[in-house]
Parts: C-alpha cells; structure tokens; sequence
C-alpha cells in the first residue's frame, strides 16, 4: 500500500543546528545527518540553487 | 544452565526440561571472549552456531572502504546465529561488542538432537523468525524516525529484551556499548547520537552514563521511539 507522506516530495523543511562544531540537520522526516562546515554551506549553496532552478521549473510549466 | 535465558518469558515458546538438557548435552564448548573479537567472518563455511551467554555481540557488514554497519545486536540468552545451521555460511559478520561468554553448538549435534523432535525444532526455527522481527523493526527505525527517536527506540527496545532475559528490572540495565555502537545501531554520527541522548536526559526520558542506562519514563521514552514491543513476542507478564 503505498503512504502519500513516504512517496511525495517533503513540504516541511528541516532543521540545521550546530553540535560540537559541526551542522546537524533534522528532517524533513528521517533525515539525521551531521556535516562539516564547508560540507554544510556547499550543501546548503546546491539545496538553494536547486530550489531557484526548481522556481523556475514549475512557473514555465 | 548455558541455557537458562534461551527464550524465556517469550510467547508460547518456553522450553520443557528435557529440550533444555538436550540443548545443554549439545554444548561442545564454551569460551570467553574478549571485546570486539571477530568470531566468524562473513563468507566463510562454518559447522557451529553459538549461543551467546552472557554480554553483547553483533552481526556487522562491513562496505567496500571497511565502515561496519551493525546490522543486529544480541543480548545474553540469543543464538547469534542460529540460521549458520541450514545456510552453512554467513552474510555478515559476527563479532562481540563487550567482553562474553558464548556456548558453542555443533551443527551435527543440533541435527541429532532436534530429529524426531517437531515441537523442538518449532522453537529453534521460532528464535530465527524472533530475529527477523528484529530486522524489520531495524528497518523500521532506519527508515522512519528521527534521530532521538531511533535511540529512544532502541533503548526501549534494549530495555525489553534484557528485562525477559532476567537483566533488567524494566528501570534500569547495564549497556556496555560506546555512543559509537549507538551510532552505528541508528544510522547516525557520534555528534549526532550524542546531541540525542542529552536530548533525551533533558526531556527527563532516560540517562546513559558510564555504560549504565536508566530509564526515567518508559512509557514516554517508548512513545519517543514509536515503540511497541509486540514484534518481540514476549510473555504476557504474570
């Protein structure tokens, strides 16, 4: 059976928070995950791009 | 008994006095072994499966750089790897997290023992489907919670199979894992694994300190954890 909260994109952002010197980031969901700093601001300057890129995506169409 | 804590207080499964004794005559040997021993590689044919008597170990995978992920951790009174008897060889390995004591039971001698014996070979095959609950319930928590609830989760579910093993009195039990194993149980970083266990003592849950864990709420700490016991198939409580 499939569940719309496991197979649809996430519409509830995550949250990114500091421990021990480094970015942890909660959800959306499941998600858990730890970075380095300059993991986090790549990840963060690609999540952001994609997010404008993806604006642009959906007014075109 | 090496054997006393072999399913016991498990659903419809206890063990008669004579399945206990044959399970005993089949014991070749018992060892101990020290933390963090390797004691069967993934891929190599064995002819044996242990029965671990007192400590922890685990089933790890190791990926292609040499990370190991714990695929399954076991408390005293569980075979380790009991389903060696019909597959011969492992998928993963076997190793101990803390200092154990482990049985060792000869296949040959488990096929003797278990002939002309349904009701018995009913209960061992009971143990391996126990422990395919357990991987689901991994999944499950893999797949679903969030990082305080994958280690409330756990701890919860820790907390239970040692209370039917007799080694925890439901409050409070010994755990001699590292926040790495921890980590490594819930998918998470040590940075990560560490954050949620103060969470959790801050949210007046549960203390883990000095390989002690003490559960301050358990029915909070099991909400927590989307924690429901009943895929370990426990004895109704008396």
């Amino acid at each position: 059976m499939s569940d719309p909260r496991t197979t649809q994109p996430f519409d509830s952002p995550g949250v990114a928070s500091v421990e021990e010197g480094h970015v942890v980031l909660d959800g959306p969901d499941g998600i858990a995950i730890t970075l380095t700093i300059e993991a986090a601001r790549q990840t963060g300057e690609s999540l952001v791009a994609a997010a404008d890129a993806a604006a642009r995506q959906a007014s075109d169409s | 008994m090496f054997t006393d804590r072999f399913l016991a207080n498990r659903r419809g499964v206890e063990l008669t006095s004579e399945e206990r004794a044959l399970l005993e005559s089949a014991i070749s040997e018992v060892r101990t072994l020290e933390p963090r021993t390797t004691l069967v590689r993934a891929g190599e044919a064995i002819e044996i499966s242990t029965l671990l008597v007192e400590g922890m170990m685990s089933r790890y995978i190791d990926d292609h750089k040499g990370l190991r992920q714990l695929v399954a951790v076991h408390v005293a009174g569980e075979f380790v790897d009991l389903h060696a008897y019909p597959m011969h060889r492992l998928d993963h390995s076997i190793g101990t997290l803390t200092g154990a004591t482990v049985a060792i039971i000869p296949h040959d001698s488990l096929q003797v023992i278990l002939a002309g014996r349904e009701e018995f070979a009913r209960k061992l095959w009971f143990s391996t489907m126990l422990d395919a609950a357990l991987h689901r319930a991994w999944l499950f928590r893999l797949g679903r919670l969030d990082a305080v609830g994958r280690v409330a989760h756990f701890l919860s579910e820790t907390n239970a199979r040692l209370q039917a093993a007799g080694l925890s009195d439901g409050r409070r039990f010994a755990l001699g894992l590292t926040q790495s194993d921890i980590a490594e149980v819930c998918g998470l970083t040590t940075v990560h694994t560490n954050r949620a266990i103060r969470q959790l003592r801050e949210a007046d849950l549960c203390v883990f300190k000095s390989s002690l864990v003490e559960i301050i709420d358990a029915p909070a700490l099991a909400k927590r954890g989307d924690f429901d016991p009943h895929y370990l198939y426990l004895a109704p409580s008396e």
